[in-house]
């Protein structure tokens, strides 16, 4: 049977063109990872009556359902409208005919941790994160992955996107209350950066060793320590995968405020406008920052941001990573 | 006989009190519990009216107000000694009739154990006085009926919360000095919280074996206790504390002596110069807080310590119930037939 | 203004005698004499407080020796003669004295337990006619632990003594050699209701002893026990020496030893 699908116009409404031909597989966002279990109906309906039964859970915490026809992704466009409904228009995320399907794949879902709806560690609610910058970055085709973490803990392994989101928590210590027990102070050493130490019966705080984690708080058994109830962000730049540079995320700015992490990541579009190699099919946000380098990027995404105060953007970024080039079999 | 308030006429009281009491009560710290998007609740200076929780139990008790987590006994310069100045201003808490009888608890180990009495806790304590607030359901965790400590006369007035009013009972004349008598009386006395969801059975009035200090019971708490101390810090009746001196750090003359809360759970506690300490493990350090709890401290001064407010059962990381082990050892007493009554 | 029993008061340091690498003994000039077997509570102010026995009593003074194993003990050690010591107390209950008049009293200290008997020694080192006999048995790790040794040959030319060392390090010219519990035996015990025991030293050395004497015939109750544990206070409030209902600081350091078995840690 001759098809004649438009790859371009499936891939671009989140249709993947797989190995078989005439089989094709709906990418299903779920921007924070978060879904409500009225939807399983559905997705079962569509696996089971118009794909091959199967639902795979992506690496970016979408839902994929292989097995479906080209031709029928109109009418399984206008099934998925709640979906749609739902999990983007409901959260406020501009979506003109609902009934065509998703508008665009090159901004990836927002994968998120559990956060602090459920998890002790996490320093912020990660899923209504994620849904706030869903609202302003899709749709759009620039091809950008933003992974929200809840603390330094990165189980979202924020440090592999191009925007890793971790929560920071800013302790607050009244020294009146503390007993000296050191149960903060054995903690950070042993599990995060040694930044607290003893000090004549009490604890001090090295600010510049402090990465916010929050755990002094979880462990302290009288609340000396508490939490500054004003959210922060760490925001690391550039993490990818890929065959060409796999490389972690870096540190651009500590202890931002939210507003800060919203703006910096939608002024990143404009910055992918100004940039973006034309000539190529599509270009990794990574990759262009790798051309401009990073102080025409900070500059850029930077513009009439208003930085809260105790924010810090870092002078310098150093990106290592691999580089298959320089593999220790190619002397061969 | 009571007064009845309109929300309005017990704002107007605590400020009027205001001026002559600093007034503590279980306050809202919002966003500042231990963990993201929560709150804590304990004891602190209130402003109005509007500040004091009075619906929810609060994480810290009361105790932090008449025994501070640390306190300056005295600042050292060169070889004088200067004991803090002394606070004159009147303490006023709101506080639930558990914690009064925890105070009481608090009172026996400072003031009469041993010949001397702690001047610290002796000064700070005779500035404080008690609004007591009606508790007529207690919480989850709330055993005090079984502690017998329900229910206290030990109170200057005695509060119940309504919707838009406040009826008092006022013990203190003192206290009338404050509002306009004109206010319409109503027949309030409090009443008392007389049935807890949860139940304990304290092994009461009998000598404990050897048997139960070395049973298997406690032996679980050994891994499950991580020895973090919160059972103790948030319990009302827990007194232990630390004396530490320092120096100041840029002039090694002067300096001070302190004390700070101690938690019978945490490392250290028993720990002697030269190396020698006692109950490295943290299941003979539950079965040391448990029996002082309701045993030891019974056969002591004629009272069980724990009055059942059940913070411990609320803030333990681990999940320990306290409550649960108070009944298991019953339990395990009568089994073993280990409680020999003393005739 | 109220009294304030936390408030240390200064004394003076009259004499530092050297004991072993670790331990001296330090002379401080008292007002009233404590009761044998009383404890002080001792700071340096800046530095921190410390529970210490006595180890001696005279007119107008009291010794303590001092073993450097701390913060405290470390800076006490660094005074010299006439340098000022700040003491709480004396607290505790200290011996029975009364109750040992008349009766076959025999003393086991291990290590620096010997610092607290040594009152008692001197006491009836000159009044030898209040016990109807002493018999004494001290253990030590090494020779060189030894402490108060002049004291030790002093008391020998009166009383019955077993010195041993648990280490003879090759150096060691004593007769015996072992743990302290090995030589239990061999001191000859009186009928049940003469026997008076003292037994001083760690908590390990005072169960193994105490358990010795007991399969020798002696009854718990005639086994007289000092202990020490961790204390803060001293007025039993701080809470860290309590065990069981009580507080050592109040209700001890000395004990009976049928009481002591049933303080559990």
């Amino acid at each position: 049977m001759a098809h004649d699908v438009n790859t371009k116009t499936a891939v671009k409404n989140a249709y993947r063109i797989t190995k078989v031909r005439g089989k094709t597989a709906l990418r299903i966002r779920i921007p924070g990872g978060c879904l409500h279990a009225k939807h399983f109906d559905l997705l079962k309906h569509l696996a089971e009556v118009y794909g091959d039964g199967l639902v795979h859970l992506t690496t970016r915490q979408g839902l994929e359902i292989s097995g479906l026809d080209y031709a029928g992704i109109p009418e399984i466009n206008r099934l998925i409208m709640p979906l749609l409904q739902d999990l983007e228009i409901g959260i406020g995320v501009e979506i003109h005919d609902p009934a065509k399907g998703y508008p665009s794949a090159g901004t990836r879902n927002i994968a998120a941790c559990i956060g602090s709806r459920v998890c002790p560690f996490a320093n912020y609610d990660t899923t209504s994160l994620a849904q706030r910058i869903e609202k302003e970055i899709y749709p759009n085709d620039y091809h950008v992955k933003v992974a929200l973490t809840g603390c330094p803990n990165d189980c979202i392994k924020a440090r592999m996107n191009d925007f890793g989101i971790v929560g920071m928590v800013e302790p607050q210590y009244d020294y009146q209350r503390c007993i000296g027990c050191e149960a903060c102070v054995k903690n950070c050493a042993s599990q995060v950066t040694g930044a607290l130490s003893m000090h004549k019966g009490k604890v001090k705080r090295d600010k510049r060793r402090c990465i916010g984690c929050g755990e002094c708080i979880l462990k302290c058994p009288t609340a000396a320590w508490t939490r500054n109830p004003a959210k922060f962000y760490d925001i690391l730049i550039m993490g990818r995968t890929g065959k060409k540079n796999p490389r972690i995320a870096e540190e651009f700015i500590q202890w931002a405020d939210e507003d800060v992490v919203v703006q910096v990541i939608k002024n990143t579009y404009k910055f992918i406008d100004e940039h973006i190699d034309k000539s190529l099919p599509k270009e990794h946000i990574g990759y262009i920052v790798d051309r401009t380098g990073y102080p025409v990027f900070r500059d850029k995404v930077l513009e009439g941001v208003k930085l809260n105060s105790g924010a810090r953007v870092a002078k310098h970024v150093q990106w290592g990573g691999c580089r298959y080039s320089s593999d220790v079999f190619l002397s061969d | 006989m009571g007064w009845k308030f309109t929300e309005a006429a017990f704002k107007d009281l605590i400020v009027k009190l205001k001026a002559d009491y600093t007034i503590l009560g279980p306050k809202r710290f919002v966003g500042q519990g231990r963990f993201s998007d929560t709150d804590l609740i304990r004891y602190d200076e209130i402003e109005s009216l509007d500040e004091i929780v009075w619906n929810e139990k609060s994480t810290f008790s009361p105790k932090e107000v008449v025994f501070p987590i640390t306190q300056t006994l005295f600042y050292f310069i060169e070889e004088k000694f200067l004991e803090p100045k002394l606070d004159e201003n009147k303490i006023l808490i709101f506080l639930r009739p558990c914690d009064i009888n925890g105070i009481r608890r608090l009172d026996t180990i400072h003031l009469r154990n041993g010949p001397q009495s702690d001047s610290y806790y002796a000064q700070l304590r005779e500035r404080v006085r008690f609004v007591m607030m009606e508790c007529m359901e207690g919480f989850d965790t709330c055993f005090c009926v079984s502690m017998k400590s329900n229910i206290t006369s030990d109170y200057d007035m005695a509060v119940r919360f309504g919707d838009d009013e406040v009826l008092a009972e006022v013990k203190n004349d003192d206290f009338t000095r404050y509002f306009s008598l004109d206010l319409p009386r109503v027949e309030f006395t409090p009443g008392f919280v007389q049935e807890n969801t949860i139940k304990v059975t304290v092994p009461d009035g009998g000598e404990i074996s050897a048997g139960i200090y070395n049973h298997d019971m406690w032996n679980e708490y050994k891994s499950r206790c991580i020895a973090c101390g919160r059972c103790n810090t948030t319990c009302i009746t827990c007194s232990c504390h630390t004396t530490t001196d320092i120096f100041y750090d840029d002039n090694m003359r002067a300096g001070e002596r302190r004390r700070t809360w101690a938690c019978c759970h945490v490392d250290g506690f028993t720990d002697m110069a030269g190396g020698i300490s006692f109950r490295k493990d943290n299941g003979s350090r539950m079965r040391f807080k448990v029996l002082h709890k309701i045993y030891d401290y019974n056969k002591r001064f004629g009272e069980h310590m724990c009055v059942g407010c059940g913070r411990c059962d609320d803030n333990c990381p681990e999940y320990i119930s306290y409550s649960s082990c108070i009944n298991r050892l019953s339990q395990v007493i009568q089994e073993t037939d280990a409680c020999v009554k003393i005739p | 203004m109220r009294e304030n029993p936390m408030m240390p008061k200064p004394h003076k340091v009259i004499k530092i005698d050297l004991e072993t690498d670790l331990e001296s003994t330090f002379r401080i000039e008292v007002d009233t004499p404590p009761a044998l077997g009383q404890f002080y509570m001792v700071s340096i102010p800046r530095i921190g407080e410390m529970p210490i026995s006595i180890s001696g009593i005279g007119p107008g003074w009291v010794d303590m020796t001092i073993r450097n194993v701390g913060k405290v003990s470390r800076a006490v050690h660094s005074l010299n003669e006439k340098s000022i010591l700040f003491l709480r107390g004396p607290y505790g209950n200290g011996f029975p004295m009364d109750e040992f008049k008349g009766r076959h009293l025999v003393i086991a200290a291990g290590g620096s337990g010997i610092a607290p008997v040594r009152p008692l020694l001197e006491h009836y080192y000159r009044n030898p006619d209040e016990v109807d006999k002493l018999d004494l048995l001290f253990g030590f790790k090494t020779p060189d632990d030894i402490l108060f040794r002049q004291d030790i040959d002093r008391w020998k030319s009166r009383f019955d003594t077993i010195l041993t060392v648990d280490d003879a390090c090759g150096i060691w010219e004593g007769e015996c050699v072992g743990l302290i519990t090995e030589y239990v035996k061999n001191i000859k015990l009186s009928e049940y209701d003469k026997m008076e025991i003292v037994i001083v030293g760690p908590p390990v050395m005072i169960k193994f002893t105490a358990a010795e004497f007991i399969r020798q015939g002696v009854s718990e109750e005639r086994i007289v026990v000092s202990m020490e544990r961790r204390m803060s206070c001293g007025l039993g409030k701080c809470g860290h020496c309590k065990i069981s209902e009580y507080y050592i600081c109040l209700d001890g350091p000395v004990f009976r030893y049928n009481e002591a078995v049933k303080l559990v840690d």
